[in-house]
């Protein structure tokens, strides 16, 4: 059955041509994730919705699970995903476990239980910041109140975030409170700006499932005629960023790196659409978020997920 | 001279406390730029930036009104307005010095900088200067005289110049968004669509007038319709422009079983 976003894509293509609508990019080449079965100094054994996998672990292959560990710190039973070498699908680039992230705005906080709404298409997560992590954290995340922005990296850790590194350096003001952007003047060609990451499982999916090497990206800038809906709660974005519907597709180009992939909207980015804040990761960057990429995408893409975004420059057909 | 420089003050602040009434009146954004937004809570923004705007208007009106001992009251009423908004803006700009003043409601959004606290500065001393004039505002207006008029520009030429939010009225009436960009409602693209020459050549295939499928990519809003045509189910797409530049709708139709293009 073809979906929706498919079809969308086949007709804008039938009216505009096929450069208005490219076939997105698949990351499986790059990048595989499932279940860790078995881990040894040299191999990883990995069920994933294609089955068993195994990888081979170079000398250089460097693994992450809230901090650089080595192969034998990974747990069975995990979640890993794995970039695969350039020149080998079987063997690990870099492999990561537990991977999580929480961007959006504070809904409550206990002194030890933060909750963050992610927008209106997401449910709210609750998490918490361990103590070894807190005084980084609050170095970026001034107040934990309910209304300012939050983005951090963590591990699931017994079904819970805990959130380990801050991606944001949070705003003074409440997200409600942040000064609207300017008139734009001319329309860009091409839109520059910074690109972060989420995970599409949200933690509730087996990793397994199909949807946790899903390619696309939460776009900041949904149509609020269509899918972006009523309960819409995406606010203009400080980036110029054209409109757009899921199924859309654009080139988006690495900045860091000069990879260069199709990306389709798959969801709606509105918690993305309050933070304007700049990517330090490889050289200057323009303020504002242009895409919240899934996990597999972020990463075939060659963005590395502990740092937490990287400069991009996006060309919509 | 002097004289005439300390009347003109009563229509000018006047005008000045109106205007930021109704400004803030009309603001609907959760902005809660001005010092409130530093002092009070936030459920306190939107409340007390209408019980600001309720004391401007009075306090705008009764200049204009009051003459006498009354008047004098007011216009001192009005220097202490002029002076502890001052203050509080000297306070925004050192504890929060990316908030806007709100002065002006919505329009205000610049970050607070000395323009602003001397504009406030410059209307507490223009309101301590009206103390013991003896006309009331609209006895000003009412004799209004050719070096009246010249120092009531005079002076306005100098608020525009203190007031950041000039810049910003220039910027929304002149400029607006790119049409990639700027939210278009789906019923004006409708009743664009409906009036379109594709509409006409289509709307024999059409089931129905209500599209099953809307999506937009940057300048276009395509519209999808079930129809059919020649006995056959077919899907008829079109793409309305958002752009207010006499641009043409597309459409096409596709077969919706095998997608191949019939027309």
């Amino acid at each position: 059955m073809v979906s929706r976003t498919e079809e969308r894509r086949r007709f804008t293509a039938a009216l505009l041509g096929p450069s208005a609508a490219p076939v997105p990019d698949d990351p499986s080449a790059r990048v595989a994730r499932g279940m860790l079965l078995d881990v040894s100094p040299h191999t990883l054994s990995v069920a994933t919705a294609q089955g068993e996998e195994r990888f081979v672990l170079a000398r250089d292959t460097t693994c992450w699970r809230g901090r650089d560990v080595t192969s034998t710190e990974l747990t069975p039973g995990h979640d890993v995903i794995i970039r695969r070498n350039p020149h080998s699908r079987t063997v690990a680039e870099r492999v990561w476990s537990d991977l999580a992230r929480v961007t959006g705005v504070i809904t409550a906080y206990d002194g030890e239980l933060l909750e963050v709404a992610p927008g209106h298409d997401r449910e709210r997560v609750r998490l918490v910041i361990p103590y070894r992590a807190s005084g980084r954290m609050r170095v970026r995340h001034h107040k934990l109140e309910p209304g300012y922005l939050f983005d951090a990296i963590g591990v699931w850790e017994n079904g819970i975030v805990n959130a380990l590194l801050p991606a944001t350096s949070q705003p003074p003001y409440p997200a409600a409170e942040a000064p609207p952007p300017p008139p734009v003047r001319h329309r860009p060609a091409r839109v520059s700006g910074m690109v972060s990451w989420y995970d599409p499982t949200h933690g509730r999916l087996p990793t397994t499932d199909a949807a946790a090497t899903r390619a696309g990206a939460a776009y900041p800038a949904l149509d609020r005629a269509g899918d972006c809906g009523t309960e819409c709660d995406r606010v203009k974005s400080c980036v110029p960023l054209p409109q757009l519907s899921i199924g859309a597709t654009f080139q988006l180009r690495n900045d860091c790196t000069g990879d260069t992939a199709a990306i389709p909207v798959v969801a709606c980015g509105a918690a993305i659409s309050h933070f304007c804040d700049r990517c330090v990761t490889c050289g200057f960057s323009e303020r504002g978020r242009i895409a919240q990429l899934t996990l597999a995408s972020y990463i075939a893409l060659g963005g590395v997920p502990e740092a937490g975004c990287f400069n991009a420059t996006m060309t919509v057909g | 001279m002097i004289e005439i420089l300390r009347e003109v003050q009563l229509p000018v602040i006047s005008a000045a406390l109106l205007l930021a009434a109704l400004t803030k009146f009309a603001d609907r954004s959760t902005q809660g730029q001005g010092p409130q937004a530093v002092l009070l809570p936030s459920w306190l923004h939107r409340p007390s930036a209408l019980a600001i705007a309720a004391t401007e208007a009075i306090a705008g009106v009764l200049l204009l009104l009051c003459f006498g001992a009354l008047g004098d009251i007011v216009r001192a009423a009005t220097v202490a307005l002029f002076a502890v908004a001052t203050a509080a803006l000297i306070q925004t700009r050192e504890h929060e010095p990316e908030k806007g003043c709100g002065c002006f409601g919505g329009l205000s959004t610049t970050p607070v900088g000395w323009r602003t606290i001397s504009r406030a500065a410059l209307f507490a001393v223009a309101a301590a200067v009206t103390v013991g004039v003896t006309p009331s505002g609209l006895g000003v207006l009412t004799q209004l005289t050719l070096p009246h008029l010249a120092v009531m520009l005079g002076e306005v030429a100098l608020i525009a110049v203190l007031s950041p939010e000039f810049k910003e009225l220039i910027q929304r009436l002149y400029y607006r968004d790119p049409c990639d960009i700027r939210d278009v409602p789906l019923n004006r693209s409708l009743a664009r669509l409906y009036t379109s020459d594709a509409w006409r050549e289509h709307v024999e295939l059409l089931d129905s007038s209500e599209p099953v499928d809307v999506w937009r990519q940057k300048c276009l809003r395509f519209l999808r319709f079930r129809g059919t045509r020649a006995g056959r189910p077919a899907d008829v797409i079109f793409a309305v422009p958002l752009s207010r530049r006499r641009s043409v709708v597309r459409s096409v139709v596709l077969d919706t079983t095998d997608s191949d293009q019939l027309v």
